[in-house]
């Protein structure tokens, strides 16, 4: 289960036990319960390649030696450099980032590049740096690289291998043989192939995988022991530094990525559940084929359909980020046809509250974030050209390119205001990869991506798309007017030099002239109906946010070696953008219609541990803005905004600046837009939340504001058991169950006391009661989470 | 012990000290901060900043409410156009109701905006436009900030209006189905500060179309019934600076969207070339964005086109001849568009045997340069906050060969956006050497920080100084010096420019009000002369004005546009704190390289605070000398000017001495109503009378 999920229910729970007003007497309550230790820390590090690099050498270390067995080398052959030497400092661990490959001057002098991507600087630092001391030739087992490796003199990263091992005999057999750089003779590596790349694997099974390397002679070796390996989801599975890859108990898709010298490769395991499944709801499109497909693949029967209530309820948050209105709710329930789930959808769609909300979700990546007063105009033209271009449903793909290649001054062309964001061509570059293509190309600034094909060539070339990007001041500090500056749009390798045309990822450019926007040419490559990246990135995203997990997750880190939990469906959802013209509103009225959206939150007895196949709808805490909004409107109390319209909902903030003027915002996670990644707004659980929750000035002031709900409630002459209904209704878009309207009318009839123990104003008593009930529908798991 | 008495007595020092230093330190914060505080920006001046309503119709008559600042003593109301005229609105007892006119327009009125100023007893008040326009005029009728407040509107009608602060204004029409509207906000362009956000909704208030760039809704109700407009300010500010005109019309199917009348950017003082056409010959003609499509044409050449669709490049070719010099001018932005034109011009080498051409680049144009250095809205002052040049193209066409040429043009800032209205026009002319001249207020620092944009009405005190900044864009290689010249100025009122030197953009007018000058009023002809192949040239002089008085544009962007007209006043009510002269009125004469005395007389009217005036000095040939101190206590001080440092040439020269003083200034209006209180420290600019100096050559030894 998702620990932060996990975490906050837990945190919930215990609420109604604490009372308003009570002490946290067991802290311990409040912590996450986790499974998995390694899967926390790579659930902390999931965002940073860096990071991954850092376990996967922290896996390396701690093996120590390599079973020798496995590891036969023929020693009377002389070694390679390229192809024995670096893999094993690779598997040891040495050219990671925290070891000798850290950035600046390595360590304690010693430097190689990053993960062996450099060859010929690793030669020269290690036979030339420091005037050669490293290597002796002529009594190669005094060689300083070989002594410090198995620790014969002191080593600050310990013993990296055994004297005894084959990795010591590999160097000693180089160095005795001359250490030679042996690039230009060397068979190049040309293909890797892991065995087998595919296979149904049962839970708590292991499977062994086996690394094949081809060289450019045809030669082939198994390379198992030198590759390096790791799976996306160590919930999952885990696997071994020697590629035996154990499955648990979680079903589903999950990958293992084997890289060998610059090259990767990717196991594929189906994990069954293996349920028998008698039935599936009936498929309303192409989504609901997919998803019970995989289903029953994996036999995992799914939940039934959610009702009406829940469904309206869920739908209203997800689509237009607020609780169903009385006047729907109403409608809704008394409607007869036999479409009026998609009705309702349609309906969502055309609302304001639809823009609005997906305008907050677009403007938080595209960092719409207020450093100084004078950005409120950007501030607020950005945020409307996003909103009112959902609200008309401009297709995405004009959006986007309206945004890359946004030119002249903020209120005649308000995306200009990315350019204000996010100035540096390295930042430019970054962004667009990541949020519009899924492809992070950061690591690629300063060396090949580890796990991916990207070079530094590819991402200068990428760069110099924004290399023609003009500006002229205006008389607003800090603003500039975007202007296409003519001339041959070209970046520079800061590493080789080389000074590169723009190139797309993947795929070739023809010339761009001088008078050409380049920025132009990468839109049109972008919402080119082949482009890999560019419809699968979205609609992976929009998937998310109706279904907590992407299809690829995280979201945005689109590559061969994080396949899709469901490729097919993954790639009929990009189909259908692509042939609707890049339409988002079809493309959610699609989700959101499938059965598979529709099913319950409750699991069944076989799916309550799935987490990726979509069997059962995935609950969610409201997000901050939302939760805001939903408190309001339950206690009928809004939240007033600085300088805003009275009555402008927490979804319509057009940027981060509010967020101090609500501590609210604050502490259940609002972004303060300064990421590209979703994942900068917290839907983690903290003790502060449910502090605040409980103590909260502004809270209290909602429950109790003279022209609130409860406050209408004791005034009200409607009875007890209409006051009940109607805030189930609000709240849950429900009635309310017999036992729920019984608790309800007996906690409303019970007398108040003061401290002295006499009875409140009878008005003081009926309100404050209301003001409880409220209080206590806020904090059920019901009301927090969108189930 | 004895130790540590000494520790202690040392540390109690230290502490002490620190202490004192603090003290001091806090001391003089808080003095420099409520110094800054109470101090005032500018001397006041009359500012008619609001109207209600904003315009009217031909043939009518409108009751007008006004507000300004400083506007004590409101007289006249004067219009820029003789068909508008105004009359105080009187009570039961023939008494003048305060700030309430009755404007008369007369049937004949141009439609468009036109400008008001306010007589007051300081002077001629800054101006503010009234719109004349042909539909039915109404004004907004209590809150409309809700959607059951909506006010019902007439199609084919304009409300007058003012945004609530944070609100969002209701109006309410009845559509028919089928027939087109057009919704316009007409705001910033009517000096209105409220950038307007336009919604059409259904009649529940749902948001279906909006318009945020000062543009027109333009839509074919989908359905009879009731729809509702939304208005609010971008950022949802308000109050009686926010005000707008809203205007409902039906037109139509296919007939063009009407253009609403707005004021004119700085920048456009550049456009048009003197003796242009009004409609230029040649339209452009799409296709014309490949080389293949390009358009024929001969020079030279008048073309309008539009930079339409995204990323449109429109192409001629024409048949230059070697030697020849054209000059290409482009006019886009200075029509009021978004645009930023870009034009290159590539000599076509005729295909090979294949079929391929080759061309050569000869020549690129972009922007017209700023006459000044243009605020950086930094810190510190550096630079007017008035942009006198363009994204527009003026620039030179070499043809360096007999042969087929090809001009692209395109707009840089055009890359997505599909608008039909980014017109331009383009011509291509032998050289028709000519300049253009706009003024405005001079701005300096007057303090540290000081960032104020204010709009400065020539409501002149008596015995006072007061500078125009004066900017030339030169057009088609014209270099020549300029004179400026005023005519009609009100009695005891003089001008004289510093002349704009041969190649430079600059310069300074200079106009003084006489100490005895009579309260009057006039208007006056500004313009500059010069001669353009040895035949006199005069051409007017715009000005420019801020919309709005911003004491800091950190905290507000300030709103220069061109005005029309230009009124100066002598109040007769006040004079100028302190008037700086030289001693006696005469040329001073000097030999190159000698050094120049001049003795000054000031005649002081007001205490200041501090006592030294340090002055600088403005006028070609003078600008590097180095600034010098004058006491403020003292009626008299003398300043000499090196020639030799300067390296002044022989010639006639005119300058002025200018720096900042802070006055302890008291409207002289109090003295009269006895309701005196504290005065209050005003910074502003001292600028000394003009002074003639006639530098001769060195005489033979």
């Amino acid at each position: 289960m998702d620990p932060t999920y996990d975490g906050f229910v837990r945190n919930v729970e215990i609420l109604p036990i604490l009372g308003r007003h009570g002490t946290l007497s067991q802290p311990s309550y409040l912590l996450a319960r986790r499974k998995h230790s390694m899967a926390r820390i790579a659930i902390q590090l999931r965002y940073s390649s860096e990071a991954r690099i850092f376990v996967f050498t922290f896996a390396s270390v701690l093996i120590g030696c390599m079973p020798q067995a496995v590891l036969a080398q023929e020693s009377t052959k002389p070694a390679s450099f390229i192809n024995d030497v670096v893999p094993l400092l690779t598997k040891a661990g040495c050219n990671s980032g925290v070891c000798h490959a850290k950035a600046g001057n390595g360590q304690n002098g010693f430097k190689l590049s990053l993960l062996g991507f450099e060859p010929k600087e690793d030669f020269e630092y290690i036979t030339k740096d420091s005037r050669g001391r490293r290597l002796s030739i002529a009594a190669p087992e005094t060689s300083l690289l070989l002594m410090k490796a198995i620790s014969k003199l002191p080593h600050g990263g310990g013993v990296r291998f055994q004297e005894s091992s084959s990795e010591y005999a590999v160097l000693l057999n180089w160095i005795r043989n001359g250490a030679v750089y042996d690039a230009g003779s060397a068979p190049k590596l040309v293909s890797l192939e892991l065995k087998p790349n595919r296979a149904t694997v049962k839970p708590w099974s292991e499977q062994q995988l086996k690394v094949i390397a081809t060289y450019s002679d045809n030669s082939q070796r198994d390379v198992t022991q030198t590759a390096l390996f790791e799976t996306n989801d160590s919930a999952m599975a885990e696997v071994t530094p020697g590629g035996l890859v154990k499955v648990l108990d979680l079903p589903g898709k999950v990958s293992v990525m084997v890289r060998f010298q610059g090259r990767v490769s990717v196991f594929n395991a189906s994990v069954p559940l293996g349920a028998a499944i008698d039935a599936l709801p009936p498929s309303k499109n192409f989504v609901d084929e997919a998803v019970f497909a995989n289903l029953k693949e994996l036999g995992i029967p799914p939940s039934s359909l959610c009702d009406d209530a829940t469904f309206l309820r869920r739908v209203s948050l997800d689509l237009a980020g607020r609780l169903p209105t009385d006047e729907e709710r109403l409608r809704f329930n008394a409607s007869q046809d036999g479409q009026k789930r998609d009705l309702v959808i349609d309906d969502l769609l055309r609302s304001s509250e639809y823009a609005d909300f997906f305008a907050n979700k677009w403007t938080a990546m595209l960092k719409n974030r207020r450093d100084d007063a004078s950005d409120i105009i950007s501030n607020f033209a950005f945020h409307a050209w996003v909103r009112d271009s959902l609200l008309a449903n401009k297709p995405y793909d004009q959006m986007v390119r309206e945004l890359l290649a946004a030119t002249g001054t903020v209120i005649a062309n308000p995306p200009v205001v990315w350019y204000k964001r996010v100035k540096e061509p390295k930042q430019q570059v970054e962004d667009v990869a990541q949020l519009f293509l899924g492809v992070r190309m950061q690591c690629a600034q300063c060396h090949h991506h580890p796990f991916e094909r990207w070079s530094q060539d590819d991402y200068y070339s990428f760069s110099a798309f924004f290399s023609q990007v003009g500006r002229k001041p205006t008389a607003t500090r800090g603003e500039d007017m975007i202007f296409h500056k003519r001339g041959s749009a070209s970046a520079t390798n800061i590493k080789s030099g080389a000074v590169l045309k723009p190139a797309a990822l993947g795929d070739t450019m023809p010339t761009i002239a001088a008078d050409e926007d380049p920025r132009l040419k990468l839109a049109d490559w972008m919402s080119s109906p082949n482009n890999p990246f560019f419809a699968k990135a979205v609609v992976n995203r929009y998937w998310k946010h109706f279904f907590r997990r992407g299809l690829i997750e995280p979201e945005d880190d689109i590559r061969d070696t994080n396949p899709p939990s469901n490729p097919e469906l993954l790639a009929a959802l990009e189909k259908h953008l692509i042939d609707s013209n890049f339409d988002l509103k079809s493309l959610i009225r699609t989700i959101t219609g499938s059965h598979a959206y529709q099913l319950n939150a409750s699991p069944n007895q076989y799916n309550i541990t799935d987490q990726q196949n979509y069997s059962r709808y995935y609950p969610r805490r409201l997000q901050a803005e939302v939760f805001l909004d939903a408190i309001d409107d339950l206690t009928a109390s809004r939240t007033e905004f600085p300088n805003l319209p009275s009555g402008t909902r927490a979804i319509a903030l057009p940027d981060n600046s509010y967020n101090n003027a609500s501590p609210f915002l604050k502490v259940f996670g609002r972004p303060e837009n300064e990421s590209v990644c979703e994942c900068e707004r917290i839907q983690s659980s903290s003790l502060a939340q449910s502090l605040h929750l409980i103590n909260a000035n502004d809270i209290k002031a909602k429950l109790s504001n003279v022209n609130g709900r409860a406050a209408k409630l004791a005034k009200s002459h409607s009875s007890n058991v209409e006051a009940v209904r109607e805030l189930y209704a609000v709240a849950f878009a429900r009635e309310p169950r017999p036992e729920e309207l019984q608790a309800g009318i007996e906690f409303l009839a019970e007398p108040r006391l003061d401290p002295a123990g006499q009875p409140f104003d009878a008005m003081k008593a009926k309100q404050e009661s209301f003001q409880d009930l409220i209080w206590a529908l806020i904090n059920t798991k019901e009301f927090l989470f969108n189930h | 012990m004895l130790n540590l008495h000494r520790t202690g007595c040392r540390k109690f020092r230290t502490i002490w000290f620190i202490r004192l230093i603090c003290q001091i330190g806090l001391i003089s914060t808080v003095l420099l901060h409520s110094g800054a505080l109470a101090q005032s920006v500018c001397l006041p001046l009359p500012r008619l900043l609001t109207t209600m309503p904003m315009g009217g119709k031909p043939g009518t008559q409108v009751e007008l409410t006004i507000t300004g600042e400083n506007i004590d003593g409101a007289g006249e109301l004067i219009f820029t156009h003789p068909s508008l005229s105004a009359t105080p609105i009187r009570d039961a007892n023939g008494k003048a109701e305060p700030n309430k006119y009755m404007v008369s327009i007369a049937t004949d009125a141009p439609i468009g905006i036109h400008e008001a100023r306010l007589m007051t007893r300081l002077g001629i008040s800054s101006s503010r436009v009234f719109s004349v326009g042909t539909l039915k005029e109404a004004t907004q009728i209590g809150p409309t900030t809700a959607l059951p407040k909506a006010m019902p509107l007439q199609v084919n009608s304009i409300c007058n209006a003012v945004m609530t602060d944070k609100a969002i204004d209701h109006f309410l029409f009845e559509a028919q189905k089928g027939h087109r509207y057009i919704v316009h906000c007409s705001s910033r362009g009517i000096d209105s500060k409220l950038e307007a956000v336009l919604i059409l909704a259904d009649s529940e208030g749902r948001d279906l179309n909006v318009e945020r760039r000062g543009g027109t809704l333009d839509f074919v109700a989908t359905k009879d019934g009731k729809h509702i407009l939304k208005i609010h300010d971008l950022t949802f500010k308000g109050g009686p600076a926010y005000f707008y005109r809203l205007t409902l019309q039906e037109i139509p199917e296919g007939s063009p969207v009407p253009t609403f009348p707005s004021t004119k950017s700085v920048s456009s003082f550049s456009w048009p070339p003197t003796g242009l056409a009004e409609m230029s010959a040649t339209s452009e003609k799409e296709p014309n964005n490949l080389h293949a499509q390009a358009q024929k044409i001969a020079l030279p050449c008048d073309i309008t086109g539009s930079f339409f669709p995204a990323a449109d490049v429109d192409t001629f070719e024409f048949m230059g001849t070697q030697g020849d010099v054209w000059w290409v001018e482009v006019a886009s932005e200075r029509l009021g568009r978004p645009t930023d034109p870009s034009a290159i011009v590539q000599l076509v080498q005729q295909a090979t045997a294949d079929g391929d051409e080759t061309f050569v680049e000869i020549a690129e144009f972009s922007d017209i340069a700023s006459p000044m250095k243009l605020s950086t809205n930094g810190y510190a002052y550096d630079g007017p906050p008035y942009n006198g040049g363009s994204l527009d193209i003026i620039g030179k066409l070499e043809i360096k060969a007999d042969g087929l040429h090809r001009i692209q043009l395109s707009d840089l800032f055009g890359g997505t956006r599909i608008d039909a209205r980014n017109v331009y026009r383009l011509i291509i002319r032998k050289a028709a050497p000519d300049f253009a001249l706009a003024s405005w207020g001079f701005h300096m620092e007057l303090r540290n920080g000081d960032r104020n944009a204010l709009s400065k009405p020539l409501a002149l005190r008596n015995g006072i100084t007061v500078a125009l900044e004066v900017v030339v864009v030169r057009r088609d290689g014209f270099d020549g010096e300029i004179a400026l010249a005023m005519d009609g100025l009100p009695y005891g009122v003089t001008a004289q420019g510093l002349k704009i030197p041969a190649g430079k953009t600059r310069g300074i007018m200079l106009i003084t009000a006489d100490e005895q000058a009579p309260k009057s009023l006039a208007n006056v002809s500004f313009y500059g002369k010069s001669f353009v192949n040895e035949v006199e040239v005069k051409r007017p002089v715009q000005m420019a004005a801020m919309a709005w008085p911003i004491v800091d544009s950190w905290g507000e962007i300030p709103s220069p546009r061109l005005v029309t007209g230009l009124p100066i006043s002598v109040t007769g009510a006040e004079f100028a704190p302190v008037s700086i002269s030289a001693k006696e009125k005469k040329v001073w004469e000097v030999n190159v390289g000698q050094k120049l005395t001049i003795p000054l007389q000031h005649t002081r009217r007001s205490e200041f605070s501090g006592t030294v005036l340090q002055l600088k000095t403005s006028g070609a040939g003078f600008e590097q000398a180095p600034r010098f101190d004058v006491s403020l206590a003292s009626e008299c001080s003398e300043v000499v000017l090196d020639l030799a440092a300067l390296k002044t040439p022989p010639g006639d020269y005119l300058i002025a001495f200018y720096g900042t003083a802070v006055a302890k200034y008291q409207s002289a209006l109090e003295a009269t109503t006895k309701e005196t209180t504290a005065p209050i420290d005003t910074v502003d600019i001292v600028m000394s009378e003009p002074i003639a100096i006639c530098v001769k050559p060195s005489e033979p030894k």
